[in-house]
């Protein structure tokens, strides 16, 4: 690593020193950081393409019109029922865990003092590092079991916040950290009271990294099986509004299931599953993130 | 957000008016992976010709399938071993057999997939616990005649089932019903305690069980019947299995319909009963009972009766060659689809 | 809002202490020192007894070899893609030309939106096969002396598996944060270091890294989270080892959490409850991991800081 001290004269000697050693192996000096970087953007995006390859070969045959008509059925099947499961699960689980944590993420940066927002910072972390199965099997023994809710759009959604919310008390906690100070003292400086400026200042030009976060999470959040074998269970027909006493299906279920049968077709069916729900992701990345841009844009003048 | 949150409170409200139409009852029937693929045969065919019926099916293993029956979370649990005494404790729950599968033992060793190796139980325990190291041990090569000599001098890389499994369950009692040291040992269980074997690999459900026996060369495993045609294709060999009358036999029909008939009689009303190493000379040692667990006092009187109907016809209708085939089990024995149907007419509410 | 997340931790942490206190004491201290992990044989009658609790006869519950496959598998992913995390953020904010950035920048959140499932399946189908037919033989041809990498695979379910699926899923995570905290970052900095004739390179790993130290932390810690408690995935590719610990990097493992899922079945069966609270109190043994790691690294954090502000 090129030791860099700010004292102009030691570095005018340096780079004096350098143009004269020869400048094909300054360039590569240099440039061999931006090197590396950019070859580990390759291969980070060469996986994902590999992924993405190996999912497709074997989903795309599967995919036909009637997945989206008919229900999960026997050894294959259609898979409306899981599709119309995991948007109402992601939905309502992404409105939870938006108030309580965009909630908890403003208080970590704006309102606590040192000791309680180090505790909570912590607590997040750690909620991180819970495995999804503990999560799963903590709502079926509370909300199934004990709060008799049995499998429920409920107990999914709110196994699905728990997943979801570190990241989005993180996500706000560090943007609205990152909001440069002089834009808050401005705000100041005019008269308004803190919470005036939180909302009037920070808060838009922290959106576009909170919903970033949130995309994130959601994005998590749509992936997750075992929280949701435990909690919402699994249903071979459409899922009800009920909140309750009702299982909802769900498109991770048929993939985790269907892969383990002995039929091609439901070999078949997973790999659909698998395909439509990283299809769900792309598009819902590609337009959040387009209009984010636009947000970001806005908010913040310049990106 | 404003128009997104439109567009799904719309899907909302759409979803809770086609929900309106009610069906009489609905059923949740959970538990076994081995009984799952024959579960979703039959169910299409039922809930066709019954529309008034709703069934779920679920794969989640046979523990949480007997849990989840106890618990009145779900109304049938399939699992591929029957409640222990111990198990039942105070509670009087249903073990009621619908359907025999059955075993095989697969193995990846180059050159010798296309024959039927012997194997006998106290060599499998030896491999599973280590003290049977090589491909060509001694103990391998005295039960395989000619084909011995082929045997290679590779490392025996035994493959186990890491999630609790109904097939863990069936393997270990055949080591434990054929081996006493085996048997005083780890025992048999849906999951045991392996001996640490170097290179000893557990595998995630049974087609983790095919792709690590077709990855590992020299390694073997045990896997469920439904799974054969896998194995096949996989190019993987299966094993001839020593019974307890001492001879070699495969897994083909007529082998597991001997073993089957063999305990036929001594089966008690409760249908509790393991199958494993049956006598005969054509009995192949590692057959089940698929069991439903039932609580005997369901919910409501609209549930037992729907409970009923389905099983009735699953030891009957269901025992068709066309759902049976697809996943090489065989069908209850006539005097046991007589003893499932008493203890399907105690379901009540 | 705070009150409620707080209440959330403490409720799961209060469940598993509750919910495995049987085992707590019927186990002792030996739950960490031993190597065998045995639920017991649950179809004897007859029970066990101790500590004032009763398990099936036989049982034995030791949890040495998850919490190391645990421990070690993340501490690799986090070596293998906290770098690459900081590379690939550096390289998507200062070198994709603004017309992709778009683009990019939704691919790599594509990464952490990949199902676990479907990282497990690409894992078995895939990477597995790769190190068993290629990666092992490759370094037990050229490397043999060195046991630890060149003992040769068997089946490719083991540790290098395991680390290399979890260091591709936390990766996105913390290439994401950290390019959006690079985004956001002032570009005076930058430039100012520029203007004193740093070189760009020098410029961002000297002056912009250091100053987003603390985001890129917290980006690394909630990843670390996520490789610690991580379930599916890992389920299907690490092998799955019991009361064996790895000898070489293509041995198999297993974590707390796979083992949770994989054991959480045949647990039910036992009629005493005791595999079930066994299993409560691993997950609060990784709880306890969790929350010392985080500490740990927040220490070194704060001395680190300490000995930067004295120089």
């Amino acid at each position: 690593m090129n030791e860099v001290t700010m004292s102009g004269s030691s570095v005018e000697t340096a780079a004096a020193r350098s143009m004269t050693r020869g400048s094909v192996l300054v360039t590569i000096r240099r440039n061999i950081g931006w090197g590396i970087s950019a070859l580990a953007l390759c291969s980070a995006l060469a996986i994902l393409l590999a992924i993405f390859w190996f999912v497709l070969s074997r989903g795309l045959p599967a995919l036909k019109p009637t997945l989206f008509t008919t229900v999960t059925s026997g050894i294959s099947g259609g898979l409306e029922n899981a599709i119309l499961g995991t948007l109402m699960l992601v939905v309502f689980a992404v409105i939870i865990v938006s108030i309580i944590g965009f909630g908890t993420g403003i208080w970590l940066s704006s309102y606590a003092s040192e000791k309680p927002r180090a505790l909570v910072r912590l607590l997040t972390d750690v909620l991180a590092g819970v495995p999804s199965v503990v999560v799963g099997y903590f709502g079926y023994i509370l909300l199934v079991k004990i709060a008799g809710w049995q499998f429920s759009l409920a107990g999914g959604a709110i196994a699905l916040t728990i997943i979801m919310l570190p990241y989005v008390v993180r996500g706000t906690d560090l943007a609205l950290e990152a909001v440069p100070r002089e834009l808050r003292e401005g705000g100041f400086a005019l008269g308004a009271t803190y919470t005036t400026v939180l909302m009037t200042v920070s808060w838009p030009y922290a959106l576009p990294s909170v919903l970033t976060m949130l995309l994130l999470a959601t994005g998590i959040a749509l992936g997750e099986t075992a929280p949701l074998i435990y909690t919402a269970g699994w249903s071979n027909y459409l899922p009800t509004a009920h909140l309750t006493h009702s299982p909802v299906p769900y498109l991770t279920y048929v993939i985790w299931t269907f892969i383990s049968q002995p039929f091609a077709e439901s070999h078949a069916l997973a790999y659909a599953a698998a395909a439509l729900l990283m299809l769900m992701i792309v598009v819902t990345n590609v337009f959040a993130r387009s209009w984010l841009e636009n947000l970001a844009r806005k908010q913040r003048g310049e990106h | 957000m404003k128009p997104l949150r439109i567009i799904f409170g719309l899907l909302a409200f759409s979803i809770a008016t086609t929900a309106a139409a009610f069906a009489a009852a609905e059923l949740l029937e959970t538990g076994s992976s081995l009984v799952y693929p024959l579960m979703n045969l039959w169910v299409p065919v039922y809930t066709k010709a019954h529309g008034d019926v709703k069934i779920t099916t679920q794969s989640t293993g046979s523990g949480t399938g007997i849990s989840q029956a106890v618990a009145g979370v779900a109304q049938i649990g399939a699992s591929d071993a029957y409640m222990s005494d111990a198990q039942l404790g105070t509670t009087h729950m249903l073990n009621i057999p619908l359907a025999i599968s059955a075993q095989q033992i697969n193995y990846n060793v180059p050159g010798l997939n296309d024959v039927h190796l012997n194997l006998s139980g106290p060599v499998l325990a030896g491999i599973y616990d280590g003290s049977i190291h090589f491909w060509d041990d001694a103990k391998i090569k005295a039960i395989n005649g000619s084909v011995g000599s082929k045997l290679p001098h590779e490392a025996i890389i035994p493959i186990h089932r890491s999630d609790g499994s109904g097939d863990t369950f069936i393997f270990t009692q055949y080591l434990s019903f054929s081996t006493p040291s085996w048997k005083g040992g780890p025992g048999y269980g849906t999951t045991v305690n392996w001996p640490a074997v170097q290179n000893a690999v557990g595998a995630n459900g049974n087609p983790g069980m095919v792709q690590a026996c077709q990855g590992a060369k020299y390694s073997i495993a045990y896997i469920g019947v439904s799974f054969l045609d896998q194995t096949n294709q996989a190019g993987l060999g299966y094993a001839a299995l020593q019974n307890a009358s001492g001879k070699f036999v495969l897994p083909t029909e007529p082998n597991i319909v001997a073993g089957a008939a063999a305990k036929d009689k001594e089966t008690p009303k409760d249908e509790r009963i393991s199958l494993i190493f049956a006598p005969g000379a054509n009995a192949y040692p590692i057959i089940n009972y698929e069991y439903e667990i039932v609580n005997p006092k369901q919910k409501d009187a609209a549930t037992a009766s729907e409970v009923k109907n389905f099983l009735s016809w699953a030891i009957t209708g269901g025992q068709g060659k066309t759902f049976l085939e697809k996943v090489h089990f065989i069908a209850l024995p006539p005097s046991i689809v007589s003893l499932s149907k008493a203890q399907i007419a105690e379901i009540g509410s | 809002m705070a009150l409620v997340t707080a209440t959330i931790v403490f409720l799961i942490a209060m469940f598993l202490i509750v919910y495995s206190w049987p085992a707590i004491a019927f186990n002792g201290f030996g739950i960490l020192t031993h190597l065998e992990w045995n639920l017991g044989n649950q179809y004897a009658n007859g029970v066990v007894h101790r500590g004032g609790f009763t398990g099936a006869p036989g049982a034995s519950f030791g949890a040495v070899v998850f919490i190391a496959g645990t421990i070690i598998s993340s501490a690799f992913a986090m070596a293998i893609a906290t770098p690459l995390a900081i590379l690939v953020a550096i390289a998507m904010h200062y070198q994709v030309p603004r017309r992709l950035k778009t683009p990019v920048n939704t691919l790599v959140e594509l990464m952490a939106g990949v199902p676990s499932v479907v990282y497990g399946l690409w894992g078995i189908g895939v990477l597995v096969p790769w190190i068993s037919s290629s990666v092992g033989p490759f370094l037990a041809a050229h490397i043999s002396w060195l046991s630890i990498i060149g003992g040769g695979s068997a089946s490719g379910n083991g540790l290098l598996a395991t680390s290399f699926i979890l260091a591709v899923m936390v990766f996105p995570i913390m290439a994401a944060t950290m390019r959006d905290v690079l985004s956001t970052f002032p570009k005076i900095v930058f430039e100012g270091a520029i203007g004193l004739g740093a070189t760009p390179w020098q410029a961002v790993t000297t002056m912009v890294l250091p100053a987003i130290r603390t985001q890129m932390f917290a980006a690394a810690m909630l990843a670390l989270g996520r490789a610690l408690g991580e379930t599916m995935a890992v389920l299907m590719v690490c092998g799955s080892a019991l009361n064996q610990l790895p000898q070489n990097i293509f041995a198999p493992i297993n974590t707390i959490a796979a083992v949770i899922v994989s054991q959480l079945d045949s647990a039910l069966t036992d009629p005493t409850g005791m595999a079930e609270r066994s299993l409560a109190e691993l997950a609060l043994i990784l709880f306890v991991i969790t929350l010392s790691v985080n500490l740990i690294a927040r220490l070194i954090m704060r001395g680190g800081d300490r000995v930067k502000r004295t120089a």
